[in-house]
Parts: structure tokens; sequence; C-alpha cells
């Protein structure tokens, strides 16, 4: 019993079984493939068909049965012929060029091994130099599998499949070469979702087209998985992880190249290519079997083969080398083999080699650029403002850096897939399409640059207790609100931006100043500046005077807060805070280590006072003299350490205590200090005059008070001077002899 | 070289010539030319001879009209173009003068034979 199924062929009802049906349809798809490069091939496949429908309507009036069997089928094929029976009478004639591409589909149905012929570079399909398929064309493989094959030694070989290549592109010599392949990848032009890949490699295996998508996919789906169940919400900034991450990078890498590699199947002939017949998985281990039983004879027939070549290329070299020792004029005309073509084709790679890692480092640069784009997106609305900077900042993105990337990457993709085009319309459109990005960057800058064109600032005096003991502590204070570390601007030595961390409302800044100078009167003072930059002064100011800063105070502890929040509205314009701490003479303050939170942590004695410059100490903060956690007292000179440990002390003035500081009065009746070091007595003793000269030394190390003899002062200095009668001389022999 | 090979190539050579000149007598369908075609012991399979139509046709050698059939789809029917005329012609005397000379070369005082000559094709 056999299931008759009704068909409409050429426009008449057909009734016919199912299994001859299935043997019609495989026979027009072998006339398909085989008329597959021919050129009126539509019109021939319907000439046969028109006449196989005039068939059936013939046997459909004689027969008893009804309907097309299989024996019908058969009858009638064996009537017109198969593809491989066209071979033997085919008629070629000169009307006719395409006849010999005709026959590359019959390899696919022929079982006959044809003759394998030598190795060729194969002129007709090439990248670079049709090395690939010329290898491909000799092991009958899918060249797109040999260019992976090389493009991965390459980049896994340190480079040596570029030598590889060139070796073998200047010993093998060039043919066209027809192809000999049952079955070719291609991408999947109608089932795609981005490139058509994974559908190309589904039909390329004969399985179902969610396995590569799905195995492409599965990094993906698991590391989110892995964010949702891990419990934090990290799949923000674990995204690049995703994508350069070993296993998903690499299938993201991989999905790119053979999205670059594999052509599309834009023909009838290579969708049929890509599916091919009777080929699935199992006729490809047949093949994988019957490649590895020949594979030892073939490597030896290639090794031989190419032991010639390289004879052959050497006689070359050889000669050519000869010529070259006869003169220069004869190597110039045959500049066109051996050794010209070696060095052209060296060039030819190079440049192309080069061109290919700039045109990827592009293509990294701009994967970067979105990814990070992703993370600076919520950013943008904190500069940018109105709709002209906003389409501006698009046209620069999009048109400043996706135009050339675009751009090298169609270029790339065509060099690979060998397509050229025919006319330069789109070198024109990406062109203009890039003018129009330079604009927008010039127009980006300007308008930005507008906004921060003047400064505005705002003077606050923070009303303040007095604390009861004298002492004032700063220190941070609560923030409330959450912020997200901002780790992507983040470099090993902290920020790269002023911007501490942003939610998605506003952005909380951290460029707080702290200076700190001597108050006027007996009391603590706090001063705050805001500073801000704008179109104008006054914008400026406006801007500054949305700035909240709100300090606390708790008796003697002074709470700053973390920084300052910036909202989209009042966007990013180099806002500013600087507090300014007024100390009375004698009373203390001590900074608190917390304040290096601050972006500029700068603490400033200050003797200007409040000179705002937002710029300026901003280049030399690391070397304040300041340190945290130390207490300071106001003095009339600045502010001194309490404990005396500053920067000017010794270990001399250590050791010997303060009571080695002597006060002097000074000419004028005031008084001054000094501290002495050793003193030594000289005396003289004038043996012919009888008398005695006494000298007392003292030495000064350090004045102050005196500031007439202060630099002179400090050496040795003599005290006091005197004679003495005779008197006194016996008690000094007597001294010196007991001496 | 195997005397198939060089058989079907003889044939190969001598095919269009064939064609053209069944269609030049009067207008044909393919069906009927197989018959003749076969009626002078000449094999040709459909699925040669509609690409070989299809061929001269592009080339302005054959023209076609479409013609009813009572047994199934119409029917394409080809004849000769001027183009096609002057092409037969051409084939006509390069024919004669090539049976001229396999003629005089193979009779060389013999009858004429059967067996394939392998140069004939050069």
């Amino acid at each position: 019993m056999k299931k008759v199924i009704n068909i409409n062929f050429q426009g008449r009802v057909i009734p016919i079984e199912e299994s001859a049906y299935e043997e019609l349809k495989n026979y027009t798809d072998s006339l398909r493939r085989y008329f597959a490069s021919e050129e009126g091939r539509d019109e021939i496949i319907n000439d046969i068909e028109n006449r196989i429908a005039e068939l059936f309507t013939e046997r459909l009036k004689k027969q008893t049965e009804g309907c097309i069997t299989d024996n019908d089928i058969n009858e009638i094929i064996a009537s017109i012929g198969r593809p491989e029976d066209f071979d033997g009478e085919g008629a070629e004639t000169t009307t006719a060029g395409t006849t010999t591409k005709a026959s590359a589909g019959s390899s696919s149905t022929g079982g006959t091994a044809e003759p394998r012929g030598s190795l060729y570079r194969n002129e007709n399909d090439k990248v670079l130099g049709g090395v690939c398929s010329g290898l491909a064309n000799y092991l009958r493989i899918d060249p797109t599998i040999v260019r992976i094959l090389f493009a991965l030694i390459t980049f896994g070989g340190f480079g040596s499949g570029v030598l590889l290549y060139i070796i073998l592109w200047i010993v093998l010599p060039a043919k066209g070469l027809e192809f000999h392949v049952r079955r070719r990848l291609y991408r999947n032009p109608d089932e795609k979702v981005i490139g058509g890949v994974c559908s190309g490699i589904a039909s390329y295996f004969n399985i179902g087209v969610w396995i590569p998508r799905l195995i492409f996919t599965l990094p993906f789906f698991i590391s989110i998985l892995g964010n949702i169940f891990g419990n934090h919400w990290g799949a923000f900034n674990d995204f690049p992880d995703v994508v350069f991450g070993s296993f998903g990078g690499t299938l993201v890498v991989t999905y790119i190249i053979l999205w670059m590699v594999v052509p599309f199947a834009t023909t009838a002939s290579e969708k049929l290519e890509m599916r091919g017949e009777k080929v699935d998985l199992e006729s490809i281990k047949n093949t994988i079997q019957e490649e590895l039983q020949g594979v030892k004879g073939r490597s030896e027939k290639f090794g031989e083969e190419f032991k010639v070549k390289a004879t052959q290329w050497g006689e070359e070299v050889k000669e050519g080398a000869q010529q070259f020792a006869s003169g220069v004029a004869p190597v110039a005309r045959t500049a066109g083999n051996s050794f010209g073509h070696a060095i052209g084709v060296l060039f030819k790679a190079f440049f192309l080699f080069i061109a290919g890692v700039i045109v990827f480092a592009m293509f990294l640069a701009f994967m970067a650029i979105i990814f990070s784009g992703i993370g600076v997106f919520p950013l943008k609305n904190f500069v940018l403002d109105g709709f002209w900077q906003n389409s501006m900042a698009w046209g620069t993105l999009l048109l400043f850096f996706g135009v050339p990337i675009v751009a090298s990457v169609i270029w790339l993709v065509r060099r690979i897939s060998g397509v050229k085009s025919k006319n330069n319309y789109l070198g024109y459109i990406f062109g203009t399409l890039w003018i129009f990005g330079w604009v927008s960057v010039i127009t980006l800058a300007g308008l930005i640059s507008r906004q921060f064109k003047r400064t505005g600032n705002i003077k606050e005096e923070v009303t303040m207790t007095q604390p009861s003991n004298n002492k004032l502590l700063v220190d941070l204070g609560e923030t409330y609100g959450r912020y997200y570390d901002m780790a992507w601007f983040d470099d090993d030595n902290g920020n790269d931006l002023p911007a501490l961390s942003a939610d998605e409302d506003s952005m909380l800044l951290n460029t707080v100043r702290i200076r700190i100078v001597k108050s006027k009167d007996s009391l603590y003072h706090t001063n705050l500046v805001k500073l801000s930059r704008g179109n104008s002064p006054l914008l400026a100011e406006q801007t500054a005077s949305q700035i909240s800063f709100p300090i606390k105070q708790n008796d003697s502890i002074l709470y700053l807060p973390k920084g300052f929040g910036i909202s989209k509205e009042s966007k990013f314009r180099n806002q500013q805070v600087l507090v300014v701490i007024e100390v009375p003479v004698g009373k203390a303050i001590r900074i608190d280590h917390s304040i290096d939170w601050y972006a500029w942590f700068n603490i400033n004695s200050g003797r200007r006072g409040l000179n705002i410059d937002e710029d300026d100490d901003y280049f030399n903060y690391n070397d304040y003299s300041w340190r945290n956690d130390v207490w300071y007292v106001m003095t009339d000179k600045g502010l001194e350490r309490m404990d005396k440990k500053d920067r000017n002390s010794n270990d001399k003035d250590e050791s010997n205590g303060d009571n080695n500081w002597k006060s002097g009065e000074r000419k004028d009746g005031g008084e001054y200090r000094y501290r002495k070091g050793g003193d030594t007595i000289d005396i003289k003793i004038d043996k012919k005059d009888t008398s005695v000269n006494i000298k007392l030394t003292t030495e000064v190390l350090q004045k102050e008070g005196d500031d007439e003899n202060k630099t002179d002062a400090i050496g040795t200095k003599k005290v006091k001077s005197a004679s003495y009668g005779k008197s006194l001389i016996s008690v000094l022999d007597l001294l010196k002899v007991g001496a | 070289m195997n005397i198939e090979n060089t058989q079907s190539q003889m044939r190969k050579g001598v095919l269009e010539f064939c064609i053209l000149s069944i269609i030049k007598r009067a207008e044909a369908y393919p069906s009927d030319i197989i018959e003749e075609m076969k009626k002078a012991n000449l094999h040709i399979l459909e699925g040669t001879l509609y690409p070989l139509l299809t061929r001269l046709k592009n080339a302005d050698f054959l023209t076609y009209r479409w013609v009813e059939s009572t047994t199934g789809p119409p029917r394409k029917y080809f004849s000769l173009t001027d183009k096609g005329a002057e092409f037969y012609k051409e084939l006509e005397s390069t024919w004669n003068e090539l049976a001229n000379a396999v003629h005089l070369i193979t009779q060389n005082g013999h009858s004429i034979t059967v067996e394939p000559i392998h140069n004939f094709n050069q």
C-alpha cells in the first residue's frame, strides 16, 4: 500500500505516489545543481519539468493505476537522463563558455573519484593568493574550513600560519580550478538572527538550527542565571566579562570570524550547495574515514609534489640570481617571475596583514566604546544639556567613531569573501557620513566647552557653635542615599574622574577641598565656597548655588558630607566646594583620616586666606605637610603641631630638651631667645705682661626674636672677655697643673 | 583515453549541426527532434537536448513559439533565426570539408570503416 498525494506540477494537478514524488524532487534538485552555473538555468529546468508534466499526462491516460508510480518516474527519468549521464553526452560548444563549470555539481552525485590533480593555488576563488582554496580543492573539502584553520594557526601559532601561507603562495603555481566539494559552508540569509552563521552551520551539518544557536548563546544565559542566583546585581558590571570571558569570549570571537569569513549564500545555487544532497553527519563521517584512509598516500604524494615544486622554485631562484649577477636590467625585466613575484607577494601579504591588524584593533575599540558606552550612558545626562548637545553626542558616537569602523569591517568582509564592489557609492556615503561625524565632534566640543567657559562662586557662612574644649575635630558624616561605586572609572591608583559614584538620578562628586586659616577673632568660623562653571558667570553662580553641602556639628566635632550630589537637571559643570575653617589663635584643630575620601585632600594653612582659584594647589596636592589624626594648634605664625613634632624639629633638639633655651636682651631692650650648644673657655696667659685673657664662647644653635642679627648670631659668640691680675695666675696655674 | 569517450566526443561535435539541420527543415518540438535523431540511430537524452536548445536560443540562433497541446502543457516549437541560418551554413561547409577530408584520409584506397579515428577531434 502506498500513499498517493496530489501535487501541482507545472500548473497541473498530478496524483503521485509519495515515494515517487520524493524521487521526482531529488531528480529536479539534482538537475538544478547540475545546471547551477548555466546561464539559462531556470529556463532549462522549466523546459524539462514541462516535458515531465507532458509525459505524466500521457502516462496517466494510458495506465490503470490512476497515479504516477515509482516505475513511471524511473522510466521518465531514464528517458530524459540523469545528470551523471549528461557528461558523456553533453555538447561542449563555443557558444556556452560555462559548460566546464556546469560539471561542478556532478561530483556530488557521481560516486567515482575524480582525478585529484596536483596542488595548485586556485585563481577562481581566492581571498589572498588562493592558497587555501587550492588546498581545499586538493583535499576536496570546503575552502572556508581551510581558511578558518589557517586563521587559527595564524592567531594561535604566532604568525606561523602567515609564513606557511607565504611560502605556499610563492611555491605553488596558480591555476583556475573547479570545485570538487560536496557541500560548502555558507551563511544562511533566509534564517538569520545576527549574521546567519548559526543557521548556516545547521544546514551544513543537517541539524536543527536551535543547536548551534543554543551553543553560541549558552554562556550568556549561564552568566545571567549565575548573576540572578548569585544574588547580586552585578550583571551590569559583569557584562564585559561575558563578552571577553574565556568561554563565551571564544564563542563570540568565533562567531565574528565566521561572520567575516563565511560568505552569504545569495544565489539559489549557493543555497543548494549550502544544503547539499544526501550529505548529513553520517556521510561526513564516511567522507572523513575515506579521507583518512587516503591521507597517507596523499601526504606522500603531496610531499613529493612539494619537493618537485620547491626544486623548481629553487632553480628559478638560481636562475634569477644568475640573471641578477649578469646585470640589473634583466632583473627588472624578469621581475614578473620568481624574485619580483616573491617580493610582490611578500609586500602584499605584509600590507594586508597590517591592514587586518589595524581593522581588528579598531573593531575591538568600537566594541569597547559600545560596551563602555553602556556604562557611560547614564552619565551622559549629567553633562549634556538640550537637544543639540544630545544629538551631537550621538552623531559623534555613530558617525565619527562608527563610520570608519563599519567601513573597515565591510572592506575586510569584502576582501575575505572575495566580493568586489562595482561602484563606489558606498565609499561616497561613508565619506559624507564621516564628514558629518567631524562636524558633530567639533560642534559638541564647542557646545560643551561653552558650558565650562565662565566661573562663578557663592560664599556661605556656616553657623557653628564654639566647641567647649577649644578643640575642633573635622570628620566625615554619613551621606544619605545610595551611591554605587563607579568601578569602571577606577584605575589602580584611585578615581580617574572627580566623580565618586552615581546612581540613576544623581551623581556624587567629591571635589571638595579644605583650607584652614587663622581666625580674625577668638571664634571658630566655617565658610563654604561653592564653585561652578557655566556659560555665563550668572549661570555658573546659579549652578553653584544648587550645590547642597550640609555641615553638621556635634559640639567639638564638625561633620562634613561625603560629597555633594548633582542631579540630571543641574548637570555636571565642574562643581567644587571649598571648606574654609578659621581657627582662632591658641585653639586646636584636627582632621580625621576619613577626609582622605575627598578627591583633592588639600589642607592649606593658607596665608593667602580665601584666595579662590579652583585649580590652584591641584598639582601639588601631594606635598601638603599636613598629617591626618594630628592635633594642630593655631598660633600667631600659623598652625603648629601640638606635640611640637613639626617639620623643622631635629634629633638634637629633642635630646637637649627645653633648658638649652637661653634668653638674651637686645640692644633696644627687647628680649631674644637662643639655644645653646657647648660653651668653651679660652684662656690666654701673657707671661710678659703678667695678665690673663679669658674668653667665654657660646655656640648658638638657634635664635628667635632677634631679627637683626639672625644669621650672624648663629655660630660662635664671644660672650665675656676679661683680664685679671697676677693673683689669679697662681690659681689658674694650679688648675692647669691639676688638669 | 577510452573508446567511449572518443565516441561521445565525435558525437558531440556533430550534435548541434544535426539539431540545427532538423529545425531548419521545419519548426520542431524537442520530442520530435529526439524521435528523428533516434530514427537516424543518433541517441540523445532530453536532458542534454534542452540545455543545448536553450544555449542556441540564447545565442540568437533559434527562436520559439508556444503551441497549445492537447496532451499536456503548451509546447515550445523551435525555429531557426536568420543568424542561426548563417551559422548553419558555416557548419554545413565545415562539415562538408571535414567529411571530404575524413573520407579522403580514411579511404586511402580502402573502403570506409566504422573504426574510430583518434585524431578526429584535433
